[in-house]
């Protein structure tokens, strides 16, 4: 789980993913670690989270703790356009390092329709790249358990 | 800012002597001004002194209030004890909503009061710090004395033993330390799990676990120590094939032995000899080398694997138990093993007796931190139970609204709207059990629906007149009793600007005073009129009948608007014809009046409800110069005013 300051991912997790871990370890780690099963088909697969602290400044950010992963969940706060700025800029560096993986781009808060600040044309735009960007809401759910199943399946292709 | 502040109070109500007195020449020089601006022809000089008391008088009338008030707040800034209570009022909110600041502004003197009241008295220090510090030495101690105890009882008891000869012999056979040889045979450990963790993803490969050994899911587990791993090299530049290999907690003991592909982590309970490190390298070696295919191309899937488990099983059946004394002693050196034995003893006892006292002291002080804890769990209980018993009062108020109640940073907070008429919550608060001082209110002025704050507010608005009573009556409010139309036509304003929603004002039932025999009585004492002869202030002779009847009249009045809570008030005027020159005939008028009064006196008409005016001949109830018109001139009429009742 990746994504700049306050966009939302460790409610994206708490909610939706098995938990043991509590989330000081992310202030004291800079990683808290979830599991996530969702089923393809009859088969179950379990994804192993590593939620890391979220950090604007792009320079902080621990990328050794994505050595091995298999792919990730990009977040961005959708009433602030910034954050999916940052989110850009962490897919490139992750990129630069580790090469292409496989992800999803989920755009946070999307229950705050009245402060919502990224165009549809945008989405539209990434999408067109091949992203697979879809809205979600830690509050209703919305796009959460796509994004995890839709990456589990491409993970494991 | 608040230095100046001060100032600004001082200088306020302390004004210096120049600045307190009234420059009463140019006011009074202005007045004049204004007076001729108005009327143009007043006279130089002005009639008006500088020290005229008037002016006095107008400058109490302009301000008189704000004098009041700068006084009065004078008095509070004068009075440290009431500045201090109003400073205080104040104070909490102020600081709940300080911002940082407010802390470094305090910090320093804080720090120094601090620093001043340890060096005055220590002991305050000492007293608050020994419930933590001694328990914490006690322990340390304790762990102490118990680990010397341990290696000497192990030394005393392995020397003593058949099987310590034999390690004797061994040491000497193998060149070792005895004390080595001693620690490998004896130390007490068991291995709980044993972990196989994939190095370059985190992923568990394997698990084992000891029969009675929790953890939490050994997936998460697994990725977490990898994080832990990457997070200590990071952070302290390890490099990038070192591991940390030991992590401990209390007795327990993570050992991490790291392979190129995979890691081996073994969970420790107890003091493992360095030994069971060797033989966990000898597994993530044999791992490496069976498996080393599997283990480069996992992604995850651990099925290809199944077969390492054994190797972690043979780990994790690790364990050294505590052995027995045995009972068996060596044939040898009968003699000297007795007396050694006999010492071993009566240091076994020493030590048992420690032991024992140690465990009474651990005991009796485990005791006392749970009931300390106890008792600070019900206290917070009974805190919490407070405070929402507290908010269930208000908000079962009615005019009141709570929009908000939370608890920060031990201030309880709660905000909401509340009707001015409603209850005082802080009121309320005083009758519970939670410290005033712990809460932080902040209530937004609004105005109720409930019925019977409208009817307050109706009250306070139309005043109604003691006749008329108002009264709530299922959800509305239904005036009754009878008033004046002016009344009436106000309460129907205000019934129709009450906000829907509400109870309505139903003004249906207030009668008009007008069209009660009240009006009709009023009506006939109007309509009387007592003749005088020219020039006369008696009433012409006859007119006693009507004199009579007025007087009646005035006193039936009188008894039933007194049953009304209303009072009346009698004007008797006198008029005079147009003969004769008019200051004449405003004294005949006003003389015919007082006559008529006098009168209606002695007929029983009290006195004190009546007043005189005399109108000369300026009102003729006829115009025209016909003796007619003249003789119905001269006469007195008697008008009713009504009154509230004081």
């Amino acid at each position: 789980m990746l994504g700049g300051f306050s966009v939302g991912k460790t409610s994206l997790v708490k909610r939706y993913v098995e938990s043991v871990f509590s989330e000081t370890y992310l202030t004291t780690v800079g990683v808290k670690i979830d599991k996530k099963t969702v089923a393809l088909g009859d088969r179950p697969v379990s994804l192993i989270l590593w939620d890391l602290a979220g950090e604007d400044d792009l320079a902080s950010l621990r990328l050794s703790y994505l050595r091995g992963a298999a792919g990730y969940v990009l977040v961005a706060d959708g009433t602030r356009p910034a954050t999916l700025e940052i989110a850009l800029s962490i897919r490139k560096r992750v990129e630069v390092d580790y090469g292409a993986l496989p992800f999803a781009m989920l755009i946070n808060k999307y229950d705050l329709q009245d402060q919502w600040a990224i165009s549809e044309e945008k989405l539209e735009e990434l999408r067109r790249d091949g992203w697979w960007v879809r809205p979600s809401s830690a509050r209703t759910g919305e796009g959460v358990e796509d994004a995890f199943t839709d990456l589990a399946q491409r993970v494991t292709r | 800012m608040s230095i100046s502040a001060a100032e600004t109070l001082e200088w306020l109500f302390h004004p210096r002597p120049a600045e307190g007195t009234i420059d009463r020449q140019t006011l009074a020089e202005l007045l004049v001004e204004l007076a001729r601006a108005v009327e143009p022809r007043t006279e130089q000089p002005p009639g008006v002194a500088p020290f005229d008391p008037r002016l006095e008088e107008l400058r109490r009338l302009i301000l008189g209030r704000e004098i009041e008030l700068l006084e009065r707040l004078r008095q509070v800034i004068d009075d440290p004890e009431r500045l201090g209570l109003a400073v205080g009022r104040a104070l909490p909110t102020a600081v709940a909503s300080s911002d940082v600041r407010l802390g470094h502004v305090l910090a320093p003197a804080l720090e120094r009061a601090t620093e001043t009241s340890i060096r005055n008295d220590p002991r305050i220090l000492v007293d608050i710090l020994q419930p933590v510090i001694g328990p914490a030495i006690r322990k340390s101690v304790g762990e102490t004395i118990d680990n010397s105890f341990q290696s000497l009882n192990e030394s005393l008891r392995q020397s003593l033993s058949w099987r310590g000869l034999r390690w004797r012999i061994e040491a000497w056979r193998t060149g070792k330390p005895f004390a080595e040889v001693v620690l490998n045979h004896s130390l007490v450990y068991q291995v709980e799990h044993v972990f196989l963790i994939h190095s370059h993803t985190g992923l568990l490969i394997s698990h084992v676990a000891a029969p009675d050994a929790a953890t939490q899911d050994p997936q998460l587990v697994s990725s977490m120590l990898t994080a832990i791993q990457d997070f200590v090299r990071d952070s302290f530049k390890g490099s990038g094939q070192q591991a940390v290999d030991t992590l401990r907690l209390g007795d327990l003991r993570l050992w991490c032995e790291a392979g190129p592909l995979a890691m081996v982590v073994a969970v420790i309970r107890g003091n493992p000899p360095e030994d069971l490190r060797i033989r966990l390298r000898g597994v993530i070696g044999r791992i490496h080398q069976d498996r080393r295919q599997a283990l480069e191309s996992f992604d995850g899937d651990s099925s290809g694997l199944a077969d390492v488990e054994a190797h972690l099983a043979a780990c994790a059946a690790m364990r050294q138990q505590a052995t027995t004394r045995k009972r068996g002693f060596p044939w040898l050196v009968f003699l000297l093993a007795m007396l050694l034995v006999a010492g071993a003893a009566g240091v076994g006892y020493w030590r048992w007796e420690v032991a024992q006292e140690q465990a009474r002291v651990r005991a009796e002080q485990e005791a006392e931190e749970a009931r300390i804890r106890a008792e600070q769990e019900a206290r917070r209980a009974a805190e919490l139970k407070a405070w929402s018993d507290y908010l269930d009062r208000l908000r079962a108020q009615p005019g009141i609204v709570v929009t908000e109640a939370d608890e920060r940073d031990g201030k309880f907070m709660v905000s909401g709207l509340r009707d001015p008429l409603a209850a005082d919550p802080a009121q309320i608060l005083r009758d519970t059990d939670v410290d005033p001082e712990r809460v932080a209110s902040r209530w937004q002025p609004y105005q109720s629906l409930e019925p019977r704050f409208v009817l307050r507010r109706l009250e306070a608005s139309l005043k109604p007149p003691p006749s008329v009573t108002l009264l709530l009556v299922n959800d509305r409010i239904v005036a009754s009793g009878a008033a004046t139309p002016i009344w009436i036509s106000r309460a129907r304003t205000a019934a129709r600007e009450l906000p829907a929603g509400g109870p309505t004002f139903d003004v249906s039932e207030v009668t008009n005073i007008a069209e009660t025999t009240l009006g009709e009585l009023r009506r006939a004492i109007q309509s009387h009129e007592i003749r005088f002869n020219t020039d006369e202030a008696l009433p012409s002779p006859g007119q006693e009948g009507v004199l009579d009847t007025l007087a009646g009249q005035i006193k039936e009045l009188t008894t039933l608007a007194s049953s009304l809570r209303l009072m009346p008030r009698f004007r008797v005027s006198g008029h005079a014809d147009d003969t004769g020159p008019s200051t004449l005939n405003l004294s005949l008028s006003v003389a015919r009046a007082g006559a008529v009064l006098a009168l209606l006196k002695k007929r029983g008409v009290p006195a004190d409800l009546m007043s005189i005016g005399g109108a000369g001949n300026l009102d003729p109830a006829e115009m025209g110069q016909t003796e007619r018109a003249r003789s119905l001139n001269r006469r007195v009429t008697v008008t009713v005013r009504l009154e509230d009742e004081p």
